[in-house]
């Protein structure tokens, strides 16, 4: 940009890159801090200008609070099946059967190739359509609803271990493999140890992402967070007294479980846990 | 159905229109421009080539043109500012599907009702529901936002809270959800429920019959339950009640000389 500079910095190089260095620092200081002022300011005139705190009152229970409820309940039952599923598609993405592999591989590409508002359609209109009109379950949208965050989530969390267990020198399961284990107890005792540690940071923020993913549930016609708002809204053509629970209601979930999954990390991490192996 | 608002097309729409009713009014004449939330099917919208159509638009042509000799020319108004935007001199009418309720009526003054839209029940073939009573208990799919919601929701208080609704974003997975049995009913106004149940639901769905709203306000009513009668009307400021006469006297004619009825089999077959 400016030669001077250049020229200066050839000079004297350790001076102009402290001052560059405090420069920076300060620029950042100034720039968070006019952000985070403009937010406040943002936040304070929602709060005391915007929101109509007898309406807040009114709609914070029932209809959000079982709202809120349902969705914990159905991030919970998806949370764990997805895991668990994806333990599954991830051992099977590094099997070295070629078969199992590529089967896994096609499974991933789909559910992470194509939308889940695409695959929730499939799975509640388009599956029950092949019974027609004689489909035995009811209440389907919430089946339909855990099965689709189940399959969808399970291929992220597949793909993130795969990429676990790849990050494992191929040496560990030979020298497993030579001591006489089998390659299950080579797994479950060497390289799965590892493999979970090494991601851990991917599978965690899967699971974030699958707590927002229930917003598309609104069009399954479960009465979640976004239903909420979109109810009130359309009945009182007032935005931000929805929006501010609506924003309360994701951050009290995504938040702590945002604390769980570092903890998670911290644990599973020797570097910071002493060490026990 | 109570209107949404549709913001896309507005601008080339209006300017489209608004150089059209220049090229055409040249006669002298007063222009009435008519405020409408295009597209609105099938009441406001454009066919492919760019031709505004629908029910509003030919009634518009019969009463404004024909009847009462004045050029028109519509002008695209996003639905949720509609009012406001007649109020302001924007245009001189509403024609938009717009159903006469008292909120309304405290802003604007409805002309005589030209189209009257029915909540409705339907429910499959098989379905042993045949009044509201028989409602009680199960589950009904409505359209998020709509009258058919609202009238469901005030259904359920009707059956002291015994009902459940399942609110689908667009009303096509109301409808998919009654033929793959997770509904037992959708609740929506009869024009567009019955394209449905004449057409791809045929023999496998049926509208509840009986006599219900509309038979009670003594309308010429339809064989089948209405939970609810919603007529739409042209809204006027309130200080044009001369021309808001006219108008009446102008629907009045075309509804005795047929053009009404040859204009509504045009649209809603059946």
């Amino acid at each position: 940009m400016a030669t001077d500079t250049g020229r200066t910095a050839d000079r004297d190089r350790g001076v102009l890159e402290q001052l560059n260095d405090r420069a920076f620092r300060r620029l950042g200081v100034v720039g968070t801090s006019l952000f985070a002022l403009g937010v406040v300011l943002f936040i304070g005139y929602i709060l005391l200008v915007r929101v109509d705190y007898a309406l807040l009152v009114e709609i914070v229970y029932p209809q959000f609070t079982f709202a809120f409820l349902r969705v914990i309940g159905i991030v919970a039952i998806s949370s764990v099946l997805s895991v668990i599923a994806g333990v599954i598609v991830g051992l099977a993405r590094v099997s070295r059967t070629r078969l199992t592999s590529s089967i896994a591989k096609s499974y991933i590409e789909f559910f992470r190739g194509t939308p889940l508002l695409f695959q929730l359609f499939v799975i509640y209109i388009g599956v029950p359509q092949l019974w027609s009109g004689s489909f035995p379950l009811e209440q389907f949208n919430y089946y339909a609803a855990v099965i689709g965050l189940t399959l969808n989530h399970a291929a992220y969390v597949g793909e993130a271990l795969r990429g676990g267990i790849e990050s494992i020198p191929d040496g560990q399961m030979e020298a497993s493999r030579s001591l006489g284990m089998s390659y299950i107890q080579s797994m479950r005792e060497v390289i799965l140890p590892q493999a979970w540690r090494n991601s851990l940071a991917a599978i965690g923020n899967d699971q974030v992402i699958l707590v927002k993913d229930t917003s598309l549930l609104t069009v399954l016609a479960i009465p979640e967070l976004l239903s909420a708002f979109r109810q009130i809204n359309s009945s009182t053509f007032d935005a931000w007294t929805p929006i501010v629970l609506v924003a309360i209601a994701y951050l009290m979930i995504t938040v702590p479980l945002g604390k769980v999954i570092r903890t998670l990390e911290e644990r599973a991490d020797p570097a910071t846990h002493g060490g026990d192996d | 159905m109570d209107r949404r608002s549709y913001l896309k097309s507005a601008g080339a729409t209006g300017a489209a229109l608004a150089a059209a009713g220049c090229l055409g009014g040249g006669g002298g004449q007063e222009t009435i421009q008519i405020g409408s939330d295009i597209p609105y099917r099938p009441f406001e919208y454009e066919t492919t080539e760019g031709e505004l159509v629908g029910f509003d638009v030919d009634i518009a042509e019969a009463v404004f043109a024909e009847e009462l000799g004045y050029d028109y020319e519509f002008v695209n108004n996003s639905f949720d500012t509609i009012i406001p935007s007649l109020n302001n001199e924007n245009f001189r009418v509403i024609m938009s599907a717009m159903t006469i309720n008292d909120e309304r009526a405290e802003q604007v003054d409805f002309s005589d009702p030209y189209f009257t839209a029915y909540q409705t029940i339907v429910v499959r073939e098989d379905s042993d529901i045949s009044s509201t009573e028989d409602m009680r208990g199960v589950r009904v799919g409505v359209q998020k936002g709509t009258t058919g919601a609202a009238a469901a929701q005030s259904l359920k208080e009707d059956l002291d809270g015994e009902l459940e609704i399942n609110e689908y974003d667009q009303i096509p997975d109301a409808f998919s959800a009654l033929l793959n049995n997770q509904v037992v009913a959708v609740i929506n106004d009869n024009t567009v429920s019955a394209e449905f149940v004449n057409g791809e639901g045929e023999g496998q769905v049926r509208f509840v019959e009986g006599e219900g709203a509309a038979a009670e306000e003594g309308e010429n009513a339809p064989p089948y339950l209405t939970l609810t009668v919603e007529n739409y009307g042209i809204a006027f400021r309130q200080d044009d009640d001369e021309f808001r006469e006219e108008v009446n006297g102008a629907l009045a004619a075309i509804r005795e000389d047929g053009t009404y009825d040859e204009i509504y089999s045009e649209y809603f077959a059946g």
